[in-house]
């Protein structure tokens, strides 16, 4: 039943998805040549053909979702703080990636592993942080002196 | 160049320590990895994949395919002492192995679980051996029609068997082909999604695509809901299998590896599959089939056999055609063109010793599967006891800088993050991300092959009907078409039935 009604708003996303990317964003962002004689050659032959299903295989899933006696009341169970650790989680994330070429890659792996370790509430706080200091490093050795990797060094403190 | 001068060039490559190395440390990592709960095969192949760059090609993947190997076996042991398949393939071990486990005899599920699974491989590996080059010979007449209607028709296959709604696996690998058309159009090298930014006119890295979308929603999930795994962990007891019951059982361990090779060998399939078939084969056919789901030691050998028999086969239609068998061999394809190599026919005249070399890995493989198998039963107990609170950041910092050393771009780390996000809301609504990936891969191969059959066609579509091989490829993508939406009406029956 959850499945189902699950089922038709994947449908419907999938078929403004399929119509999003035909009226919008292919005609604007992908460039064909032309010269072009042939529709079938076009380089926007494949990504509206590729659309095109998406919408018909959207429909398909909406139909199956409808035709369904779906219980709307009957969703996935939430977890207590879920959605404000993901929040929390994204905006890791992002602090990591903008924190990579200014502090060093290995400065920003070594407080993301701290945030992610207390964000999933590890039950070894002193082992979390025992890690976050050598895994980091442990994998800068191998990539920096091993794989011959540029690893960003950041701003402030380079590592040899 | 004779079959000895292909033997003997492929073991020029390998017969060095370096590789066997290589081997060894990959079906240990594999071994761990899959014991560990929470981990899985592809996740440990997708997370070694980074580590390899700086390799010989066929060290490399000498490396990945040893931590394919040991991640399915690894799977079976969380599956008999904690009842978690450490992979899904192991699913099928649970049903007997934990039983025999609550009996005190876990030491004798996992011995005949290790037995079985080596068995299997064996067999698995000399299938492919004997089959893939002469697929492969078969596959050499293909053209751009011939390899359009092939990848088509595992396409079709691939979105129809993997997860419970066949439609969702469809829009997944729509949703897969559609983010492989980012980049430099293919013929004209016009932009295609790629917004100015230099950084995407290659399109979007494979790694960081596939580590994003295996790897990141795991974390995600675990953020989500930070549990520890439960599960008490059973002691071994002192007994081990004997070669008596090792023989009583070899009917359907051999039964279940040929299962597991026929079935490894049709792209999609995948090893859970097999692994339930080769169960439900020998329960059907034991004289103890009423002891099966209470502690028969066949059905674990069983299980084992028909998914550790899939591991070989999965790799013909991988090294014949091009064409991944399953999710892992899709990242391994991964590996061989991140290293230049581009899998298929071709690959058995221009690097038939790389072909031969692997033949030699693999068979070697079998052998540190057995040792490292029985290292690792012992060793369980401290893999198990990794927190999950530690693993999963650590996993974070794992992928940055893996997914930063495949270009030094921190661009790919974010491609990762977005893609990590995308995979974690698949998970949640049951889409697979299985056919996203191997669509990724397949989509450039499917369009180029069909706009180089256009041209040479001068754009008439009869050229895709050409001939005794497309008219094959066309038939069987039909009757899989016909299956997948057969199925797919009985499931929504079934669920409407249950409403």
């Amino acid at each position: 039943m959850q499945n189902l009604h699950r089922q038709t708003l994947i449908g419907l996303f999938a078929v403004v998805a399929g119509l999003f990317l035909m009226i919008v964003a292919i005609p604007n962002w992908v460039s064909s040549p032309s010269n072009v004689r042939n529709i079938i050659l076009s380089p926007v032959f494949w990504p509206y053909t590729l659309s095109a299903l998406t919408i018909v295989i959207g429909l398909g899933l909406t139909i199956t979702g409808h035709f369904s006696s779906e219980d709307m009341s009957q969703e996935k169970a939430e977890i207590p703080g879920g959605y404000g650790r993901l929040v929390i989680m994204a905006v890791v994330m992002v602090i990591y990636m903008f924190g990579l070429p200014r502090l060093g890659m290995v400065w920003t792996s070594m407080l993301a592993f701290v945030a992610t370790a207390f964000l999933v509430r590890t039950s070894h706080p002193k082992t979390a942080v025992i890690c976050a200091l050598c895994v980091p490093l442990i994998l800068y050795g191998f990539f920096a002196h091993v794989a011959s990797v540029a690893i960003p060094q950041g701003n402030f403190v380079r590592l040899p | 160049m004779s079959l000895m001068d292909s033997i003997l060039a492929g073991l020029s490559l390998v017969g060095n320590f370096e590789a066997f190395f290589a081997l060894f440390a990959g079906v240990a990592i594999g071994t761990i990895a899959g014991a560990i709960p929470g981990m899985s095969a592809t996740m440990a192949v997708a997370l070694t994949l980074p580590f390899t760059f700086s390799m010989q090609p066929i060290i490399a993947i000498l490396l990945l395919l040893g931590v394919y190997k040991g991640g399915i076996f690894g799977g079976s042991i969380p599956a008999i002492l904690i009842k978690t398949p450490g992979t899904p393939a192991s699913s099928a071990t649970v049903l007997d192995g934990y039983p025999l486990a609550e009996k005190g005899q876990a030491g004798k599920a996992l011995g005949m679980a290790l037995w079985a699974s080596c068995t299997a491989d064996l067999i698995s590996n000399l299938a492919l051996i004997l089959f893939a080059g002469w697929l492969a010979s078969f596959a050499l007449n293909f053209g751009p029609p011939e390899f359009f209607t092939l990848i088509l028709f595992s396409l079709t296959i691939i979105a129809g068997v993997s997860g419970a709604s066949l439609l969702r696996g469809a829009l997944s690998a729509m949703l897969g082909l559609l983010l492989a058309t980012v980049g430099l159009d293919l013929v004209y090298g016009t932009n295609r999604f790629t917004f100015g930014d230099p950084s995407m006119m290659g399109g979007l890295n494979f790694i960081a695509v596939l580590i994003g979308l295996f790897a990141i929603p795991e974390v995600l999930a675990m953020v989500w809901d930070p549990k520890p795994h439960k599960g008490q962990t059973r002691s071994l007891g002192d007994n081990k299998v004997t070669f008596g019951e090792y023989k009583r059982c070899f009917k359907s361990i051999v039964r279940g590896s040929f299962i597991g090779v026929f079935l490894g060998s049709i792209p999609g399939i995948g090893a859970a599959p097999s692994a339930f078939l080769s169960y439900s084969e020998a329960r059907r056919k034991s004289p103890n089939r009423d002891n099966f789901g209470k502690g028969e030691l066949e059905g674990v050998a069983a299980s084992e056999a028909g998914n550790n028999g899939v591991a070989g086969a999965t790799l013909i239609p991988l090294l014949a055609l091009g064409v991944p068998g399953d999710v892992i061999t899709a990242i391994i394809i991964g590996a061989f063109m991140v290293h230049g190599l581009q899998p298929g026919p071709m690959m058995f005249i221009l690097n038939v010793d790389i072909i031969y070399g692997l033949f030699i890995g693999l068979i070697v493989s079998s052998v540190f599967l057995f040792f490292i198998g029985s290292v690792a039963i012992r060793g369980f107990k401290y893999v198990a006891d990794i927190p999950r609170g530690v693993l999963f950041p650590g996993v974070l910092v794992l992928c940055v800088y893996g997914v930063f050393a495949v270009n030094n771009n921190i661009f790919d780390v974010g491609v990762m993050f977005v893609m990590g996000w995308v995979g974690f809301v698949m998970l949640r609504n049951d889409i697979p991300a299985a056919p996203f990936l191997i669509a990724f891969i397949l989509g450039p191969l499917l369009e180029d092959n069909f706009r180089q059959a256009m041209l040479m066609s001068g754009s008439s579509p009869t050229i895709l009907f050409r001939g005794p091989i497309t008219w094959f490829f066309w038939g069987l993508t039909v009757l899989t078409v016909i299956a997948i939406i057969r199925a797919g009406i009985r499931a929504t029956r079934t669920l409407k039935r249950r409403a």
